[in-house]
């Protein structure tokens, strides 16, 4: 047994050592930025002070991240319902043949760029754009489509479904069959033995998605901008804004810094259903 | 054999609902796909098939070279974030560690914390170690942000392996290596894939940390389409894209066909016709001859055309390396650092003031710039920087206000954009400084006031204009007022000269009350390598001839008063592009405001976070 601890610490380490050095360190160097002050001319004076901390507690910015956080919910709960029916048919019921590329074809869209995809997404959703055509075409009035939170909503999980469909699909396709049978020849109706069985036993499947469609979604700014119209902030957008319109980099490390925390402790709270998916 | 009645009763419900889910992932896959044939350019009306966008693309060595770097970056991660990545969710799968809440954690954070901490914390990690920004920052950035990605999708396969398969291996005298390669890793094989294809994925899309940790030569293609972007959604852009999904398909096809085990000679089309088209951009486009002098310049996207460019380097027998950047701060953050090798860069004005206060900048040698006296007096001497000590005047532009005349009428002032006639249809810069300074000028106040008073009280004229508003929009404003999703818009003159060129029904005014004026000068970094052939660039783009090809080329409004008659009327009678003198009267620069810079954000917060 001490020989498969050595195995297994030589095969954490090189990807340990990357993560101390290429995100732990510049996170401390963050933090210390953190407890300095912005100079008049946009850079950072060093000091030791928690005052970029008690800003960051003013009502406003707290609204901003309840907003953000409510915007990560949902996105999960939307991801959740539409991508978990999508895995259990590409793991149980898609031909076995096509199953690989099913899979593939879920990603493929991903080696186009986001930002050009949301822009083909705002060609769509615009008042005289494509779907408003169609629409026309069928004798409906245009919708207003864009530039609302309909249109975050969209964007969002656009964005994030894939990252829910892939953990669902792998922990829904080594689903050992025999228990569906099993449960249908004990005269389980299909609603209930997907309720008792294939829910429960994919479970670690859906903790790994909704924390990887959860989590990205806190930090979500691209979608509020481009289809939102930038006429909410939420937490990504208030710290992208730190580091690029008010050259407050002090603050916007404290934010940051706060998010990170936030992560932290909901990863604690959901620490039991996590290592059950790993275990 | 395992399949009988219950797995495999079809569910036509099911099917169809992950056919529609399908179609959500692809519409805007195939809108940009069948777009990037379409010979009509920024509308969505079809105007006729044309392959005309795919041909421009060989002659565009940028993006080629783009391409090219995105490519290799994006090899580069996978490749090592997959074997991090795998080996790390074997231990985890083989060996429960004490401190394992940790390094979950370590392993989680990396994929929360959103792209532009990242990005301005790595910044300044390599500037802690004197790591000088370049191709292998890039490189460690990508692999920094997703290697997290790879271990959890490696883990999340793992989870369901079954150990007893490795024990009986073992039990039946095979190797630890023998386990791994015969048994483990073709269980595993799945999971590994869809790990390096999601990195790969990432990689290949990243801007916003690239944009921050590339250095000379590094300019990858999301960076490159997000310079084109800016001005719409160009074509271009859609056929390049479409050839990198027409290249990954195919090569997914090939493992895919291996995979099924047919004979090799099937794959081999699809995977010449693969490497062919990835492999066309390291063939096209020249490069640089190693050895060769060279200049790094810094600038803005759509400043210098590839001709210009090329002009200076047969003259000066030299390569250019032209690296692009979309915002000031992006540009500041790297060079405040000092830890760039770049020769030129081409800040606003106020950034001049920051980079000289912090003494980021080289003093010119007025004697190696000649033609300086080619500029308009009126671009030099400003206060950012006084007798030019630093920086020679490139592009200058206003902030005014563009609008449909036919919807519209005719609009004199910033008054227009408070008026609840058109409601719904009215378009702010998402700029604190533009939005507040223009909502001072309309009362009468300078785009530099910082009294708090006065500050609450704009405040409040923006908060009650919000329901007026459609969208706020810093970067393709003039896209949207194209579209006619808005019928007027705040926003820089250039990016709208542009499109009024194609749309006669747009005009552009400067508001009775006076508007905001930029200038966008060249500068020397204190760190430049090549200080000589810094200067010597410099004033080939004041030559009359040259300033001209650049403003005709760029249709942004020239400083160079010796350009000005070599340009073509359409551009130099162009009210938009060259305002009237008396209107220039009415321009105000914008100043670096110090302290009150942050009081303007909070407002500006607050008034995007009203209801």
């Amino acid at each position: 047994m001490k020989g498969a601890r050595r195995q297994a610490i030589l095969l954490l380490l090189p990807c340990l050592l990357a993560l101390l050095v290429l995100f732990l360190l510049p996170q401390v160097l963050m933090f210390a930025t953190s407890l300095g002050r912005r100079s008049a001319y946009g850079g950072v004076i060093r000091d030791v002070s928690l005052l970029n901390y008690v800003r960051a507690l003013d009502p406003i910015y707290l609204r901003i991240l309840a907003r953000s956080v409510g915007l990560a919910f949902f996105t999960t709960l939307f991801c959740l319902l539409m991508a978990y029916p999508v895995s259990y048919w590409l793991g149980v019921k898609a031909p076995e043949k096509w199953r690989n590329a099913l899979l593939v074809l879920v990603i493929l869209p991903f080696w186009t760029s986001f930002l050009v995809r949301m822009y083909a997404w705002v060609f769509m959703l615009r008042t005289e754009g494509l779907l408003n055509l169609f629409l026309g075409e069928l004798g409906i009035a245009p919708l207003n489509m864009l530039y609302n939170d309909f249109a975050v909503m969209l964007g969002q999980v656009y964005g994030e479904l894939p990252f829910m469909i892939l953990p669902l699909y792998a922990s829904i396709e080594k689903l050992d069959r025999s228990l569906l049978e099993a449960a249908a020849d004990l005269g389980a109706s299909p609603l209930r033995s997907l309720w008792r069985v294939t829910i429960p036993l994919t479970a670690p499947g859906i903790v790994a998605g909704s924390v990887l469609v959860f989590i990205p979604s806190l930090g979500a700014y691209l979608a509020p901008d481009l289809l939102g119209g930038a006429r909410t902030v939420y937490i990504g957008n208030l710290i992208q804004s730190q580091f690029a319109v008010a050259r407050d980099m002090p603050f916007g490390s404290a934010l940051s810094f706060l998010l990170s925390l936030t992560v932290l402790v909901l990863l604690y709270v959901f620490r039991r259903p996590l290592r059950a998916s790993q275990a | 054999m395992a399949d009988s009645r219950a797995t495999l009763r079809s569910s036509p419900g099911l099917a169809l609902f992950s056919a529609l889910v399908y179609l959500f992932l692809y519409a805007p896959i195939l809108v940009l796909v069948v777009f990037s044939f379409n010979a009509g350019r920024l509308t969505a009306e079809w105007q006729g098939f044309t392959f005309a966008w795919y041909a421009k693309l060989l002659h565009n060595p940028q993006i080629l070279s783009a391409l090219r770097n995105s490519l290799v970056v994006a090899t580069a991660s996978t490749v090592a974030c997959t074997i991090l990545g795998t080996a790390a969710a074997l231990a985890f799968h083989k060996h429960r560690f004490r401190k394992q809440a940790a390094m979950d954690a370590l392993i989680t954070v990396p994929i929360v914390v959103p792209e532009i901490v990242l990005a301005s914390s790595l910044v300044l990690l390599f500037a802690a170690i004197g790591l000088r920004l370049g191709f292998f920052t890039v490189i460690l950035a990508h692999i920094a942000f997703s290697v997290s990605y790879a271990v959890v999708v490696v883990r999340s396969r793992l989870a369901g392996f079954d150990r007893s398969l490795e024990e009986a291996a073992a039990d039946l005298g095979a190797g630890p290596w023998a386990t791994f390669w015969k048994v483990t890793l073709p269980g595993i094989a799945p999971g590994v894939l869809a790990g390096a294809l999601l990195v790969f994925a990432l990689s290949i899309d990243d801007y916003v940390i690239t944009s921050f940790v590339a250095g000379v030569g590094a300019t990858t293609l999301p960076i490159q389409i997000y310079s084109m972007v800016r001005t719409g959604i160009s074509p271009e852009i859609n056929a390049v894209s479409t050839i990198l999904l027409a290249a990954t398909s195919l090569l997914l096809f090939a493992a895919y066909r291996l995979e099924q085990g047919r004979s090799a000679r099937t794959a081999v089309i699809p995977i010449v016709l693969s490497l062919g088209l990835l492999g066309a951009p390291f063939f096209l486009g020249g490069r640089a001859a190693s050895g060769d002098k060279v200049l790094n310049v810094y600038i803005w996207s759509n400043y210098i055309s590839p001709e210009t460019v090329k002009k200076f380097e047969q003259r000066y027998g030299v390569h250019v390396n032209v690296d692009l950047y979309d915002t000031n701060e992006a540009m500041l953050a790297k060079v405040a650092t000092g830890n760039v090798a770049y020769d030129i860069l081409c800040p606003s004005n106020y950034p001049v003031e920051s980079l000289r206060h912090q003494n980021l900048l080289l003093p010119l040698d007025h004697t190696a710039l000649p033609h300086l006296t080619n500029i308009d007096p009126r671009f030099l001497d400003q206060a950012y920087d006084p007798g030019n000590r630093y920086s020679v005047p490139y592009f200058w532009g206003t902030g005014g206000i563009a609008y449909d005349k036919t919807k519209v009428g005719t609009v004199d002032s910033w008054a227009a954009l408070w008026d609840a006639r058109w409601k719904g249809r009215i378009l702010m810069l998402d700029d604190p400084r533009e939005a507040i300074g223009a909502t001072f000028k309309w009362k009468g106040l300078s785009y530099n006031t910082v009294d708090e008073a006065k500050l609450f009280e704009a405040r409040r004229l923006l908060m009650e204009q919000k329901k007026l508003v459609k969208t706020y929009n810093a970067s393709n404003f003039e896209d949207v007022l194209l579209s006619r999703d808005v019928w007027l818009a705040q926003g820089w003159n250039g990016q709208f000269a542009k499109v009024m060129a194609d749309d006669h029904e747009l005009t552009y005014v400067i508001p009775k009350e006076g508007a905001s004026m930029f200038v966008d000068s060249l500068v020397i970094p204190a760190s430049a390598p090549h200080p000589e052939l810094a200067h010597a660039f410099i004033d080939f783009t004041l030559e009359p001839e040259i300033a001209a090809e650049i403003c005709r080329t760029m249709q942004y409004s020239t400083p160079n008063r010796a350009a000005l008659p070599l340009l073509p009327a359409a551009i130099r009678d162009n009210p938009a592009i060259f305002p009237p003198d008396d209107v220039v009267g009415r321009l105000e620069l914008i100043h670096d405001i110090g302290e009150s810079t942050v009081l303007y954000d909070r407002l500006w917060t607050e008034v995007k976070t009203s209801e």
